[in-house]
């Protein structure tokens, strides 16, 4: 009798659990039940003085310099379209540790049915977002002229989705200091004639036999997304590839035989001691090693933060991606996209979208943040041979984005493993591995 | 009894004494080794926030990473003052404090009141109850702040202003503190109750008049645990409150503040750490001030799984 | 949302009625006596509970389990499907290939079956350590407690900086002193775990310590003096008074320590990435949900878990339960 009972309960309770799962692709079909609100029909939302509102949500902090930089923009833009009753919200989520949170909000903003008309997004997410049909297609909406003026776009399946908000690229920091008493000359290298991976090798050589730690390969950040996008391009360099033009094939791309010679020529690094995995994240400031491989965000510590070590710019310098077969060098980038959200009419959304991209704003928020304009039309006065000049020139030159995958995040998780391990591992089983992984995430999302 | 024959050694045989001295020192000395190894990450907080970028550099890996950069206190001050002012930290630590205070008194009222009446009173449905909660303290939960978010957006409508609720309401439950205080209140002898009950309280009577008074321990346990969740807690809050507007008062908490303040751009480890040392302080405060109940609140319960 | 939330919550009623009406009509045979007016009582005073706790515990916790048998991903919202058991085929493949949910397993056991016993075992020393009325202790037993506020940022990063590979690291230039070669301590498979199970129980047993402090409180001194009469040894005290008073304590660690060591996410994902060596089962969950964003087969693997983890914990208190 008891155990019939308790039976009964225990029935009824997984029965109940199973409820809940129902609700979840029940609560698809009616994804709208609180959803819609702000009380606009889905064409376009208008305030009490018939201003139609555009949302934009940026990924950083209000109080930031760049989401000042942001806000004074959006303020102009009021100004601006006044007489024709158009007004931008912008809304600030911090991009919390791990970037995850700044996505987990956007698509319960999806969900909600409060998504902003814009977002930002980081630029490898395009595929994703895109093949959700998060992103709304702007192909036709803005002209091949203006789309030219672009370092890069958000293409996928040959359809633009997004315009980038700026540029960042990545070289290799050196100690001048350190060079000078080496003897090693290296102002012939620059980004209108970078160095190829012997003259690389050559120059770490004469490094290591003067003392010091030749480079740091930052072999060691594969805990997020640092080693990726500091490393993809020595995989270009050496002819390399990840995946296939559609995103959608790893096999015979990730574990080719050019690709394989990219991750050897790290590795081989690392066998000649010329770089490991010990070096300490402050060794480069404090004089231990020669050359520290990383983005453009490092130009302002050294100008400032480390003034005792680095006096001026007579200190330190930076010198392009090396080259093998083809030159190849980080780009990277935070872009804007119109979301396909349930506002369907997109005039408002689309004249926020070119303000924000215009000459004068992209001028602007590069003025606050330090980084290079997405567009080629910005002209920055940088001194020939400055490190700012250096980034802007190889970006032109040999700029290439990271894998456009649906599967990117994965992508990044597969890149990091095979950095972890090619101290002791060998390279072809590494990349066998990572394609296996990767080609299953792509299966399993790309339908979705 | 210690401190009497402490006072007078001479009572004692000869040689006890320097026995006695020598296990105390060891003592001693075996404990601050030990202290050592566990306040490790506090020494390195607070000597890194007495440095500047290049100090810190030069010292990490090596043992100077957990001395204080003494030759140079203006950095020091520097960074503290750079955090306090530079920014509105204050307003986020109050509001902390705020949703920590409201939090703790809904959490005892709430789960107080349950964990009484799972201890003390008989009713049909117990045992399906004290089941859910074993079963509810043994699930993960990883996935399950998805559904939440839906829950109290789209259920229940929590926007903007009312987004407060969405941070106070759900912290206030928690299984484990039922568990906790129903395990403390099962070793309350029946006396005190019935001795109320002649003099006519009824069950809420006996809670509040009986009951309380006599559970300081488990209160203060739970306070201390509440408020130093409230206090840490940062992915939820950022998720559901709406982010600060111009002129408004914030409605985010201190750890929000904190990581803005840590993804600025040019901010020194050195600020970081103080910025990290200033927002530890009250949990540490309410830690050593509380501790002593700590001990008791587990303690008195013998509690049983 | 809305619908489905108050159907659960009438099922969810409709199964307690159930078993309330159990309790009713085996009442006789238990030798229970319930009274009207108490059992009203009660109910209402556990009403904002329970209310609360189906709102903000109960209902995600179903839900989320609920995704398991759907193909929920986390970009599309608004278009998941019944999928049966499809997640559940893949969790079998996968660790039929031995694939990271394998080693997730693997490490996840490696993890539990070290921290448990070391974390306890360091727990009870320190809970004995402190356990004297003297000042010194007072503030020994602060500094263990520590680690347990500590934001979790700094811990790490000063974990990485003992752990770091090469002559720098603290660890590396301590055994150097000795003529030990510098490891790699992370890198390296063999010694990557019992890393993390080390700093795991150094930063979690502060707690535990003050679990088992309340314990031994509650021991009465006389049964030590009556001990020492007898004449029994250190030891004997220890095994006879001491243990035995710490027993349901003991118990109550031993389940929460498991149960805790079973999730753990963090160390792992600080101190070495999404990597096969010491990737564990919530990381596993973490990186399905989050990174691939296929929150339905991240549910089936915490299904699983949930399970599992149950199952131990039911095993356990049979074990344990005093008789």
């Amino acid at each position: 009798m008891k155990r019939l009972f308790a039976s009964i309960t225990l029935i009824m309770l997984v029965f109940t659990m199973l409820l809940g799962m129902v609700s979840c692709f029940g609560g698809g079909g009616n994804g709208g039940d609180g959803g819609g609100n702000g009380g606009d029909g889905g064409s376009s939302s208008t305030d009490s003085e018939g201003n139609t509102i555009v949302k934009i949500m940026f990924h950083v902090d209000k109080s930031s310099t760049e989401g000042q930089a942001y806000q004074k923009r959006i303020n102009a833009f009021n100004t601006a379209y006044k007489d024709q009753k158009i007004k931008a919200q912008a809304i600030f989520k911090a991009r919390s540790a791990g970037a995850s949170g700044y996505e987990t909000e956007l698509m319960n903003n999806q969900l909600e049915g409060t998504l902003a008309d814009i977002i930002t997004f980081d630029a490898p997410n395009t595929a994703a977002y895109a093949n959700s049909e998060l992103l709304y297609d702007i192909t036709d909406l803005i002209s091949e002229e203006e789309q030219n003026k672009f370092f890069s776009l958000n293409m996928y399946e040959g359809k633009l989705y997004g315009l980038p908000i700026q540029e960042s690229s990545a070289g290799f920091f050196y100690n001048k200091k350190i060079f000078r008493d080496a003897g090693i000359d290296v102002s012939a290298y620059t980004a209108e004639n970078p160095w190829t991976f012997e003259e690389f090798k050559a120059v770490c050589a004469r490094l290591k036999s003067h003392g010091v730690t030749a480079v740091d390969m930052r072999i060691d950040a594969t805990k997020d997304e640092t080693a990726p996008y500091l490393l993809y391009p020595f995989i270009y360099a050496a002819g390399g590839s990840f995946v296939s033009a559609d995103g959608l094939t790893a096999g015979g791309y990730y574990n080719s035989a050019a690709t394989a010679k990219g991750f050897q020529f790290i590795k081989d690094l690392i066998s000649a001691e010329y770089t490991s995995y010990a070096i300490g994240a402050t060794d480069f400031f404090t004089g231990k090693v020669g050359m520290y491989l990383s983005s453009g965000w490092t130009i302002p510590d050294l100008d400032n933060k480390y003034r005792e070590n680095f006096a001026s710019r007579d200190d330190w310098g930076l010198l392009p991606y090396p080259k093998d077969v083809v030159a190849a060098s980080a780009t990277g980038s935070w872009s804007y996209a119109i979301t396909n959200n349930h506002h369907t009419d997109k005039t408002a959304a689309l004249e926020l979208l070119k303000w924000m991209t215009s000459p004068e704003s992209s001028e602007a928020i590069t003025n606050a943040t330090g980084m290079i304009p997405a567009r080629k039309d910005v002209v920055k006065n940088y001194e020939a041979g400055s490190p700012e000049y250096t980034l802007l020139k190889q970006l032109e030159i040999s700029g290439k984005e990271r894998p456009v995958t649906v599967a990117y995040p994965t992508f990044s998780t597969t890149f990091n493993q095979v950095i972890f391990g090619l101290g002791k591992g060998n390279v072809s089983d590494l990349l066998n591995s990572a394609k296996n992984t990767l080609q299953d995430a792509i299966d399993e999302v790309k339908d979705r | 009894m210690d401190k009497f024959t402490q006072d007078l050694p001479n009572f004692r045989p000869n040689k006890a004494p320097v026995r006695k001295n020598v296990k105390e020192i060891v003592y001693y000395v075996v404990g601050i080794i030990l202290s050592l190894i566990f306040i490790l990450p506090i020494l390195y907080m607070l000597a890194t926030s007495t440095k500047g970028e290049v100090a810190y550099a030069e010292s990490v890996g090596t043992l100077n990473m957990f001395l204080p950069d003494l030759a140079h206190l203006g950095i020091a001050f520097e960074n503290y003052k750079n955090v306090l002012l530079g920014y509105d930290i204050w307003k986020y630590a109050l509001n902390s404090f705020l949703y920590a205070g409201i939090v703790i008194v809904i959490n005892i009222l709430v789960n107080g009141l349950a964990g009484y009446v799972m201890a003390k009173l008989v009713f049909p449905g117990k045992r399906l109850l004290s089941f859910l909660i074993i079963f509810l303290i043994v699930v993960p939960v990883e996935t399950s702040i998805i559904p939440l978010y839906s829950i109290v957006k789209i259920m229940l409508g929590l926007k903007q202003q009312m987004s407060v609720l969405g941070v106070i309401l759900p912290a206030s439950i928690s299984i484990f503190n039922i568990f906790l205080f129903t395990q403390f209140f099962q070793n309350i002898p029946k006396e005190y109750e019935e001795a109320a009950r002649i003099d006519g309280a009824n069950t809420l009577g006996v809670f509040f008049k009986v009951i309380m008074p006599l559970s300081k321990p488990i209160l203060a346990t739970v306070a201390v645990f509440c408020f130093i969740g409230v206090w840490n807690d940062y992915l939820w809050p950022s998720m559901i409150l709406p982010s600060a507007s111009d002129g408004t008062w914030p409605l985010l908490p201190i750890q929000t503040a904190l990581t803005t303040i840590q993804s600025i751009e040019g901010i020194t480890t050195g600020e970081i750490m103080a910025s990290l040392v200033i927002t530890s302080i009250p949990i540490f405060v309410t830690y050593v001030a509380a501790q002593k109940y700590i001990v008791q609140g587990f303690g008195t319960s013998g509690l049983k799984m | 949302m809305i619908d489905t939330s108050i159907l659960i919550l009438g099922l969810f009623l409709l199964a307690f009625g159930g078993f309330a009406v159990y309790d009713l009509a085996t009442a006789k045979r238990r030798r229970e006596v319930y009274r009207v007016k108490s059992t009203v009582t009660a109910y209402l005073m556990l009403l904002p509970a329970v209310l609360l706790a189906f709102l903000f515990v109960l209902l995600p916790i179903l839900y989320s389990l609920g995704y398991a048998f759907t193909d929920y991903y986390l970009l599309k919202p608004n278009d998941i499907s019944f999928v049966k058991l499809e997640n559940f085929v893949e969790i079998i493949e996968e660790i039929s290939e031995k694939g990271m949910l394998y080693n997730a397993i693997k490490n996840t056991l490696t993890f539990v079956i070290g921290v448990v016993p070391l974390q306890i075992g360091l727990a009870l020393l320190l809970a004995l350590f402190v356990n004297r009325p003297c000042f010194g202790s007072k503030i020994f037993k602060v500094c263990f407690f520590a680690p347990v506020v500590i934001s979790l940022s700094v811990t790490s990063f000063l974990w990485l900086q003992i752990l770091a590979p090469g002559e720098g690291g603290l660890l590396n230039s301590l055994l150097g002193m000795f003529g030990i070669p510098p490891h790699d301590w992370l890198r390296d498979p063999e010694t990557a775990m019992p890393c993390i199970i080390v700093l795991s129980a150094w930063q979690g047993c502060g707690y535990q310590m003050l679990i088992f402090l309340s314990g031994l409180s509650n021991i009465r001194k006389d049964l030590y003096e009556a001990a020492s009469l007898d004449g029994a040894s250190r030891w004997h005290q220890f095994w006879n008074v001491t243990w035995v008073g710490l027993r349901s304590t003991f118990v109550y660690i031993l389940i929460t320590v498991f149960i805790g060591a079973c999730r753990i996410l963090t160390q792992p994902m600080l101190m070495t990435g999404y990597m096969s060596h010491t990737v564990t089962l919530s990381y596993y969950m973490y990186n399905s949900g989050y990174t691939k964003r296929l929150v339905g087969e991240s549910s089936a693997v915490a299904l699983l878990m949930t399970i599992f983890i149950g199952g131990i914990t039911l095993i356990q208190r049979r074990l344990f339960r005093e008789k």
